[in-house]
């Protein structure tokens, strides 16, 4: 579904990402791990079209998007959740929905806001509520239901569980679970290794940009003391 | 009574103020830009008015003439003097701001004379009502519905209308606004449109509070307006209409009870040291 083929992007001569490949397979998830300033999300937003590629390609369904414009990536079903979230603080939990159905027009949001609400119930509880008074957590949720609202077939998610309660970070994870049943493809980034490679179909691991290992799920569950070397945590811990 | 007609008196000069700030507060909010430039727009609404009524002799044409040319000025203010200074740091963008100020007062000056123009026909001016033992003209009632319908307007706009929400929505977070497919620059035009179209209005009513337009009107509410923007914390729309209102009472009580020590045009700077020692960001949050 989502490929990305021999990805360089960076920040003027500032190098974050060389040469990077990945897949991400309609009902699947692709982790994307990495120690700090790894260039993960470089690569997510590169992705999504804030981040300017320097070479390589980027292909959804087999057409190339990298030379699309963000709107025109969502529209086309690419689903953002940005790192550190970035809900429209300033506006309510509805209107957070609202604008993330944009690119599909009045009816089809109604449709699918109330999938959205029915995965996380906890929006509905505050839908008049200022987004910036949310608790981290539902903050969450909405940056996925926000996305959810413009129909991706691929969501892209940076840090599903930075700075979550374990409680809420179970919850996030189901509905994620959830929406590759459905088969949605989920590009997952994450601190909290052993999550991901729990459910991860495939796994690359990326180190000041470079690609330092990639295998299949089943593998890395295998290799996690490997996995964990090249996050630095098997030093630290 | 003669407090209750200090209050209003000064209500009504606050809601000129909260026409005016409106704008300035809005560029703030989008662009984290001071709009300085906002107050030769405001001029220049009420240049717009003056002529427009002393050619035609009718008053109810100057106002949209004042509010239409304002309002079409602001949008290529931004196309042609900020546009291609976004990416600099946002001293650069002030300094051609105030630069592009100082030329448009000396254009006016330049054009239409340094004593300025008086309208020719001025009922408006004349025209006084009693409300409750109160005597106000038709400009000051015109200053206070105008701000009461303008306001009010657009606050249905921004809270219920789907472009409000886009407007919204970029302010809080522009990149992901747009990768929902949320044209900044259209908002951008909007935002100029709206702020400028509401300055021209204020500029044409105080020009005919005076029964006068002249080259440095912008001058004061230019610095008054930043004084409320702060005041009202930054970029915070609800907060710089208040803070507007205050100021507007703060003078008017001011001119009686402190006119020994302070000048009128000087209490807005007072007001405001006074409140940042105390709140230094200001009477409200800033946005975000
Ligand atoms: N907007 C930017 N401008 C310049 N350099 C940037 C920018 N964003 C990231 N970088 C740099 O690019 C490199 C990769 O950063 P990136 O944010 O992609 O890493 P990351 O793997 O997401 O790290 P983290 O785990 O801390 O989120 C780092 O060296 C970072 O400093
Ligand atoms: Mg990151």
């Amino acid at each position: 579904m989502l490929e990305v083929e021999a990805l360089h992007c960076g920040y003027g001569a500032l190098r974050a990402v060389q040469d990077l490949s990945l897949r991400v397979e309609a009902g699947r998830i692709t982790a994307l791990l990495g120690p700090n300033g790894a260039g993960k999300s470089s690569t997510v937003m590169a992705i999504a079209g804030h981040v300017a590629l320097s070479a390589g390609d980027v292909r959804l369904d087999g057409e190339s998007i990298a030379a699309a414009s963000p709107v025109e990536r969502t529209r086309r079903g690419i689903g953002l959740v940005p790192e550190g979230r970035r809900v429209f603080s300033d506006l309510s939990v509805a209107e957070n929905l609202l604008v993330g159905g944009y690119v599909h027009g009045r009816d089809a949001a109604r449709a699918r806001e109330s999938r959205v609400l029915a995965l996380f119930p906890r929006l509905a509880e505050r839908y008049r509520q200022r987004a910036g008074t949310l608790s981290g957590g539902e903050q969450q949720m909405l940056a996925i239901g926000r996305a959810l609202m413009a129909d991706p077939k691929v969501l892209l998610i940076d840090e599903l569980s930075l700075g979550l309660m374990p409680a809420i970070v179970d919850q996030c994870f189901a509905a994620v679970l959830d929406l590759v049943r459905e088969g949605v493809a989920v590009l997952l980034v994450e601190q909290n290794t052993q999550r991901a490679l729990e459910h991860a179909d495939s796994v690359v691991v990326l180190v000041s940009g470079h690609t330092v290992y990639r295998a299949s799920g089943e593998e890395s569950r295998r290799d996690t003391g490997l996995v964990d070397s090249y996050l630095g945590l098997r030093e630290a811990g | 009574m003669f407090h209750l007609e200090l209050l209003v008196v000064g209500l009504i000069w606050g809601a000129m103020y909260a026409m005016m700030a409106l704008g300035l507060t809005l560029v703030y909010g989008l662009l984290r830009i001071l709009h300085v430039a906002h107050a030769g727009v405001f001029a220049l609404g009420a240049y717009a008015g003056v002529l427009t009524a002393n050619a035609t002799g009718s008053l109810w044409l100057a106002v949209p003439a004042a509010i239409g040319v304002a309002a079409a000025v602001g949008p290529l203010i931004y196309r042609f003097i900020y546009a291609p200074m976004l990416s600099r740091p946002p001293y650069v963008a002030l300094i051609a701001s105030i630069g592009l100020f100082i030329a448009m007062e000396d254009g006016f000056r330049l054009l239409f004379g340094p004593y300025g123009l008086p309208f020719d026909y001025n009922p408006w001016f004349v025209t006084t009502y009693s409300l409750g033992g109160i005597s106000l003209n038709v400009v000051q009632i015109a200053m206070a519905v105008s701000t009461l319908v303008l306001a009010g307007a657009f606050g249905v706009f921004i809270a219920a209308t789907r472009v409000g929400v886009a407007w919204r929505a970029t302010v809080s977070d522009p990149q992901m606004a747009q990768s929902f497919g949320i044209d900044p620059v259209r908002v951008r035009y909007l935002n100029f449109a709206i702020g400028s179209a509401m300055a021209g209005a204020a500029g044409l009513l105080v020009g005919l509070l005076n029964n006068l337009v002249e080259p440095g009107m912008g001058a004061v509410v230019s610095y008054k307006g930043l004084a409320i923007i702060v005041l009202g914390g930054l970029g915070n729309v609800p907060g710089a209409v208040v803070a507007s209102l205050i100021l507007g009472v703060v003078e008017s009580f001011g001119t009686v009870y402190l006119a020994a020590v302070l000048d009128r045009d000087a209490i807005a700077f007072a007001v405001l040291i006074a409140v940042l020692l105390i709140r230094p960001r200001g009477l409200f949050a800033p946005a975000r």
